[in-house]
């Protein structure tokens, strides 16, 4: 490949002036002459059934236009991938605080909350389950009794190889049981020198996106309706409206030009919010804005999964690991909402990016009434990492070796096979990612002093290392492909049309360098349009830090294909043969020292009816992964890496000072410089914040800390310094070798936090997130006075802790 | 959560303050920086038609000396405070604890005698206001009354200030020159962050090196701010010593507990508390720090 002129140089990103100058508009922001107001009427207790829903006295308040519950959508307003378990609104029963109900859309904020107050509501109390283990048993009552009926006459039937462990936890809350199966790791245990057998558990964590769910719906003259939202997925949320309004072909969703943040949050919450306007919409004629507010966001809408997790490891007395049986539970609150996936991608990075003879992972997602989970950055191996990890370290520590090199001693290489039977055939360099943070965190010597700190010590440092792997894209999950269109536009700009959201991860400045690199123009050279769901083409979900792998692939192809219009159009234009033009970034030379500069050439095209546009999709290549076995190709490949955190902990206050965070990536190719180093700083603190301070407080389904002042996340003092380095190992099939990063970069972050503060005082952490408490005494103190009956919006623990 | 409608008028003295929070056709709440209030409006859990603020008040906003004690308006911001030459000089212990709260933007807009009016638990100001041994100057209908800092809270969001009265300053006596002072708070992250426990030390030695005065105060530890005389006790008369001051953080833990009782926090509070104590005997009396 010759020498890059636009990839991997430093660039300003794209959308930063509108950003810092305030010009950049949100949903939040927009605004409609006409437009009505709209609130939700939400379940204000964790399980109940609805014995009598009345919106007509609403309608009667002054001021409210119309009123909706799920009576007014098809089929209740039914909908959920990949189980059907959700409503738009709430049918027959409500499944936890902050369940939605019903809606009201009105001229005025204070008529519209009017509207709610009159709303005749109705509920019986149901008797509610709080834990994973409870939720299991045979007497525990049920969330989903239809869907509980389906499973009990599916029967196991041979499907599933573990029929015995499911008949023991019984089925009715069991929403997904997935499984990774290799061997027989439990005789396996019994033959190992060294036997880890240990519980860890992580809590539910809120993506804090500074832009709460909001949806703008306007009728449309056919009938149809227009929504305007912040989401991940214009093409979901457009097909969930579809199917839940019942009006094919006149539902159109469009992108606000900016999304306040998303961290795999603006995906569920968003489709009932812009259902919910888009139905009021249209019952009102009117345009219909719903904003929810922040503790509305915090309770009603899903949360990383909580989960708990048994590993039991076992390793030669050298240090070679031959057995990992894994046993986890995830708490999929009341719907199944992206639990069933993120627990795979659990399942599938449980065990580490290690070699095991023998490895079993059960997982088990079970349905309670805390809340909801779904996705949030490293969906699911976030998780299972902050307990593998820390595992692999006490693993280390039991065969007297130091954890690095106990990691370089088991890690996955070039060409080695994963304990599920994929061979790794492309771009594994988590081996010079561990000898690179090895070398900048000057872990030997660090290692060694802080080891030799005196007993008596009360500021002690630690510290500590994690590694990983994490599936590219969404690998077995489904179709994976996206499709760009780049084209001419105004001012001789050359537009790229994706169905790709940017909602600040960047990828909008990702997309233009590439298209820059292939086609020799200046990044100024192209501009955006919103994502609208009549414009651009579906290119699959913005998530599973995808962006950059196929929406980059969509963009080269686009703009290689663009390139020989315009070869094309130069040599036209000329009166030469396609071979004999030449081009020098933005002007084409013919071989009689003909000179035509872009804006020549696009003039020309115009005039000639040439047209300038191209577009072309690209797809991860095929794989299978058989969930019934446990085995297969779940991803083509991954991201490794690996992080050091050096801690400062007050063994006498509990009091932990993250001082420095060393991390190595291996991302194929980095592509936007000052982007990758944001992904990897925004990932490091919400891992230092899931490390250290994050935890939704559930209590008998109600969240206490629904607004920042009690759910804490770190702030720019709580962040360490960050240095950070990139391993490129090129993926053959990647844009120009570029693999993935958004998730990737929070996923090591708490493990090698907890693994410092280990090093530091002694103390193993194993259950999230190292508070005060839990790092001075080694378990967590419960607040008895926390409150469990209160209102949605409203309920919260007193301010200050005596 | 409902937007209430409401009146809002600027009082331009401390009687015109207490005249229109007097006024019986109102309910009125002063309103100085709206850091608390604000809040509570929020969450729906006060009243109000009217807010007197007594932000702009001219003898509430000023930090001056006056002989042997500075007097620092109940309306000096968090951050003005934080920046006085004066506090600096002689109270440095009040300018660490006023940075210790919230960020930048609520130490911009919180206000001394708000902190000290909201009576939080937590409130930072409490712990340095009460181991100064400051006095707060009430404006109430009937004239003015001058009430310890120690005995205006009375409990976690409790005051003794009478009704329509408003707090006009503290007066804090200048500690003598050879007083230390040290201030250390624990909070859930680095800043930004409520207290979960934190501790006010004043003292100083006589001519003997013996401790002749010393003063210990935690803060978020118990329903009403106090000095822990049995840890203070441990010390006084005495050369401080590596096992004194260790004795004094162990008194004060058992201080704690037998005000508060056991709680929910005790585990953590009574290993923690000795931590805090003994460090700050140490910075007061001029022991090696601790590594």
């Amino acid at each position: 490949m010759s020498e890059l002129k636009s990839l991997g140089k430093p660039t300003r990103r794209v959308d930063a002036l509108e950003k810092v100058l305030g010009t950049g508009r949100y949903t939040h922001d927009l605004k409609i002459p006409g437009m009505l107001v709209a609130k939700v009427l939400r379940s204000p207790v964790p399980h109940a059934e609805i014995v009598k829903l009345d919106v007509t006295p609403a309608l009667k308040v002054p001021g409210v236009v119309a009123a909706i519950t799920s009576e007014d959508f098809v089929d209740h307003g039914n909908w959920g991938f990949p189980v059907k378990d959700d409503y738009m609104l709430a049918y027959k029963k409500v499944r936890y605080v902050g369940d939605p109900i019903a809606a009201v859309a009105a001229e005025t904020e204070e008529a519209a909350e009017a509207g709610l107050q009159a709303i005749v509501l109705e509920l019986k109390e149901l008797p509610a389950v709080f834990d994973v283990h409870e939720a299991l048993k045979p007497d525990a009552p049920i969330l989903h009794e239809e869907l509980a009926k389906a499973q009990a006459e599916e029967t196991t039937s041979g499907e599933l190889e573990d029929a015995e462990f499911i008949e023991v936890h019984g089925k009715g809350n069991l929403s997904e049981t997935l499984i990774v199966r290799q061997g027989d790791p439990l005789s396996k245990l019994s033959e190992c020198d060294v036997v880890l057998d240990a519980a860890y558990s992580v809590a539910h964590q809120e993506h804090a996106y500074l832009e709460t769910e909001a949806a703008l719906a306007v009728p449309t003259a056919d009938g149809g309706v227009t929504v305007f939202v912040g989401d991940q997925n214009p093409f979901i949320t457009l097909s969930n409206l579809v199917m839940t309004l019942g009006m094919p072909g006149k539902v159109r969703v469009v992108q606000s030009p900016h999304t306040g943040g998303a961290f795999g949050g603006k995906s569920d919450m968003v489709y009932e919010t812009a259902a919910q306007a888009a139905m009021l919409a249209i019952k009102s004629g009117r345009p219909v804005k719903l904003v929810t507010s922040r503790e509305e966001s915090m309770i009603a809408s899903y949360k990383r999964d909580a989960m708990e997790m048994r590993y039991r490891l076992g390793a030669t007395k050298d240090g070679r690991l031959r057995a990992a049986k894994i046993e986890c539970w995830a708490d999929s609150g009341a719907y199944a909402s992206m639990t069933p996936f993120t627990s795979w991608r659990a399942t599938i990075h449980a065990m580490g990016p290690y070699h095991y003879e023998d490895c079993h992972v059960d997982m088990m997602c079970v349905y309670t009434n805390n809340g909801y989970s779904g996705a949030f950055r490293g969906f699911g191996n976030t998780e299972v990492t902050a307990a593998s990890e820390q595992a692999i370290d006490e693993l280390a520590e039991m065969c007297g070796m130091d954890p690095m090199d106990f990691r370089l001693k088991n890690c996955v290489e070039l060409g080695d096979t994963l304990p599920f039977g994929q061979k790794l055939e492309y771009s594994v360099g988590l081996k010079q990612c561990l000898e690179r943070v090895r070398k900048i965190s000057d872990w030997d010597r660090k290692r060694a002093e802080y080891s030799r700190q005196p007993a008596h010590q009360e500021i002690r440092r630690g510290i500590g290392v994690a590694s990983f792997f994490h599936g590219l894209s969404l690998g077995a999950e489904g179709l994976d492909f996206a499709e760009h269109t780049i084209r001419l536009g105004e001012g001789n700009k050359f537009e790229i049309l994706t169905g790709l959201s940017d909602f600040g991860q960047g990828s909008r400045t990702v997309f233009s360098l590439i298209a820059s690199e292939v086609l020799g123009f200046p990044v100024e050279r192209f501009q955006w349009l919103p994502c609208d769901t009549d414009v651009v083409q579906e290119c699959g979900p913005t998530v599973a830090s995808r962006s950059t792998i196929l929406g980059g692939n969509a963009t080269r192809l686009a703009a290689m294909r663009l390139l020989t219009q315009l070869y094309d159009a130069a040599a036209m234009m000329m009166g030469c043969m396609v071979p004999e033009v030449r081009q020098e970034g933005e002007v084409f030379y013919g071989p009689a020292g003909q000179r035509v500069t872009l804006d020549e050439l696009i003039a020309y095209a115009r005039a000639n009816h040439i047209p300038l546009s191209a577009k072309a999709r690209w797809e991860m290549p095929r794989i299978h992964w058989s969930f019934a076995k446990g085995r297969g190709v779940p991803y083509v490949a991954y991201h490794f890496g690996a992080q050091v955190a050096e801690v400062e902990v007050d063994r006498r206050t509990g009091v932990t000072k993250v001082l420095n965070i060393y991390a190595v990536h291996d991302v194929g190719k980095v592509v936007f410089p000052q982007g990758i180093r944001g992904q990897i700083i925004g990932g490091i603190s919400q891992g230092l914040g899931y490390a250290l301070m994050e935890r939704v407080e559930f209590e008998k389904g109600y969240i206490q800390n629904p607004n920042f002042d009690t759910y804490l996340i770190p702030t720019a003092a709580d962040m360490p310094v960050v240095t950070v380095e990139f391993v490129e190992s090129e993926l053959p099939f990647g844009p120009f070798g570029a693999k993935n990063v958004a998730e990737p970069s929070m996923v090591p972050t708490a493990p090698a936090i907890l693994n410092a503060i280990y090093h530091a005082t002694g103390r193993r952490i194993r259950h999230l997130p190292a508070n005060l408490e839990r790092v001075l005494l080694g378990y967590d103190l419960k607040d008895t006075v926390t409150t469990t009956v209160c209102q949605v919006g409203v309920c919260e623990r007193a301010k200050c802790e005596l | 959560m409902s937007i209430k409608h409401f009146d809002y008028v600027r009082a331009s003295s401390c009687a015109e303050a207490v005249a229109l929070l007097s006024d019986p056709t109102h309910i009125s709440r002063p309103l100085a920086g709206g850091t608390d209030l604000m809040v509570l409006r929020h969450k729906g859990e006060v009243q109000w038609d009217r807010l007197v603020d007594i932000s702009q008040v001219p003898e509430m906003r000023t930090i001056v000396q006056q002989g042997e004690a500075i007097v620092v308006g109940a309306a000096v911001t968090h951050a003005e405070i934080v920046e006085h030459p004066l506090i600096q000089r002689y109270l440095p212990l009040l300018a660490d604890a006023c940075h210790s709260i919230g960020s930048p933007q609520i130490r911009n807009r919180g206000t001394i005698g708000g902190n000290v009016a909201n009576a939080a638990a937590c409130a930072d100001t409490l712990p340095a206001l009460v181991c100064l041994d400051a006095v707060a100057r009430i404006v109430t209908k009937d004239g003015e009354m001058a009430v310890p800092v120690k005995d205006v809270v009375v409990g976690p969001n409790r005051t003794s200030l009478p009704a329509a009265s408003v707090i006009r300053d503290f007066v804090i006596p200048i500690p003598p020159a050879q007083a230390r002072m040290a201030f250390f708070k624990i909070g859930r992250r680095q800043v930004q962050s409520i207290s979960r426990l934190s501790l006010a030390c004043l003292g100083w030695l006589d001519a003997d090196g013996r401790v002749a005065e010393v003063r210990i105060v935690p803060g978020a530890c118990t329903p009403q701010t106090q000095r822990f005389d049995q840890a203070e006790a441990v010390m006084l008369g005495q050369v401080p010593t590596e096992e004194l001051v260790r004795k004094a953080g162990q008194a004060g833990a058992v201080q704690m507990i037998a005000i508060t009782g056991r709680r929910w926090s005790t585990p953590y509070k009574e290993l923690a508390l000795p931590a805090l104590i003994e460090r700050a005997l140490r910075k007061v009396f001029g022991l090696p720090e601790v590594r």
